[in-house]
């Protein structure tokens, strides 16, 4: 099978997963910002916050080199992710009590979302990293 | 095959065995910063029909927070009688329909320190094994730490008193949850800001504006910076028609976050409501000062208010 026979089987489903990931846009109209939205946007300052701060932790950084990962790089990356990617490695951050294994693990999950993401920007159903040319066109 | 189930049984064992209970453990070793002992008078006590331990726990926390309940009340909000059993969601759910502040509560710490504070707690529980599970609900209304032992309204058990390490293992089975029912201006003694704005927003979103308006000026109370519960505070004044009191509380919260284009944008309602025109739309005009790319709202805010007006 080429590539593109690929991606053109492969494109429908994972264009499916990523609507049901980010889900639909909410219609915007002239109200009261409810509480819950507060609420919602307060908290994932918060995990972009927390998440960024421990891509800046010096331990993180040098296993990031170790891995061959330039930290400097992974930050602007990780400031181009939604607020629910952000949400995911947060919680992965609670989840793991930040010992030398947790952050390997961590870095790993960051790692896998940027794979995962740059293989979608290549099939073209994403744009998140400058440097990403659709194939095909 | 059939030598292979007491081999089975014998492993099952030996793997409990080992499946401690590390918090109750810590706690005992190191106080956890909690009383030796402790009890919560008054929960009254609803002896559980057949599969309604649900609806009776749930009638007993309702009932002892000022709201008075019986499990037959409940049975049609909570019992889902397919499974003969009740869903831990429709307890939360059940609870915020009739006005409660309901709180999960996580960890065995955390659960003696709401019996300490003198607030009972439903607890799920599998009183069985993993892979054979026996699901139930209790309310947990005490502790001994010298004993080692919690006090439960469980079944038809008006005061069961449990060892404190078999108690954590059939609680860790149901995954430590833990429910805390309250008076809305009454806030848990170990949720942090987050679950209890949370718990304010999910009372407000079913109607509750009263209670839930009494929630957010608990957690003020404990947290008088919080962002989001001015706002809440706000939002439900202003659903309740209290315009002014609700322009006083978005105009706290621009005070917290100067940069939040939500509280400039209601501000503006808020004043817009009393007649309050130019001020509404300036503030309006701040919103969209703020967020210029994603305001979408902000500027239909804006145009809504500086329109044509009687």
């Amino acid at each position: 099978m080429t590539f593109q026979k690929m991606s053109r089987v492969l494109a429908l489903p994972m264009a499916l997963v990523l609507f049901l990931e980010v889900g639909p846009l909410p219609v915007a109209h002239a109200a009261l910002v409810s509480t819950e939205q507060v609420i919602q946007e307060g908290a994932a300052a918060e995990n972009r916050a927390r998440v960024m701060s421990f891509l800046a932790r010096e331990d993180v950084r040098s296993e990031m080199e170790a891995l061959g990962i330039n930290p400097a790089e992974a930050a602007a990356r990780t400031q181009a992710l939604s607020d629910e990617e952000i949400a995911r490695i947060a919680n992965k951050l609670d989840a793991t009590a930040v010992g030398g294994d947790a952050i390997a693990v961590i870095v790993g999950a960051i790692l896998l979302l940027f794979i995962i993401l740059l293989v979608t920007d290549l099939l073209c159903l994403t744009k998140v990293f400058p440097f990403t040319r659709c194939p095909s066109k | 095959m059939r030598r292979l189930g007491p081999l089975c049984a014998l492993l099952l064992v030996s793997a409990l065995g080992a499946c401690a209970t590390p918090q109750t453990s810590r706690i005992l070793a190191e106080g956890g910063g909690l009383p030796r002992q402790a009890e919560v008078p008054d929960v009254p006590f609803y002896p559980q029909e057949q599969y309604y331990c649900g609806p009776a726990a749930l009638a007993m926390v309702m009932t002892w927070s000022g709201e008075p309940v019986t499990q037959d009340d409940l049975v049609a909000e909570v019992y889902t009688p397919s499974r003969q059993g009740t869903f831990r969601n429709d307890m939360v759910a059940a609870a915020r329909r009739r006005g409660r502040l309901a709180v999960q509560v996580g960890d065995v710490r955390s659960l003696l320190a709401e019996i300490a504070a003198g607030n009972p707690v439903v607890v799920f529980q599998n009183l069985a094994l993993e892979w054979f599970p026996r699901w139930h609900y209790a309310v947990a209304v005490g502790y001994d730490l010298e004993q080692r032992e919690i006090v439960l309204r469980s079944g038809t058990d008006a005061r069961l008193v449990v060892d404190l390490y078999a108690f954590e293992r059939t609680w860790g089975r149901g995954d430590y949850w833990g429910l805390v029912v309250l008076p809305p201006e009454r806030l848990p003694a170990t949720a942090d800001e987050r679950s209890v704005l949370d718990a304010a927003a999910a009372l407000e979103r079913t109607g509750r504006h009263r209670e839930s308006g009494g929630a957010y000026t608990a957690i003020l109370a404990r947290w008088g910076d919080s962002f989001p519960a001015w706002m809440g505070l706000g939002n439900t004044l202003y659903a309740r028609k209290d315009f002014s009191g609700a322009a006083h509380a978005f105009r706290e919260a621009t005070r917290r976050q100067p940069q939040a284009p939500a509280a400039w944008n209601n501000l503006a309602y808020a004043l817009a409501a009393q007649g309050r025109h130019d001020d509404a739309k300036r503030a309006a005009e701040e919103a969209v000062r703020l967020a210029p790319e994603s305001a979408h709202t902000y500027r239909d805010t804006l145009r809504d208010l500086s329109g044509p007006r009687p």
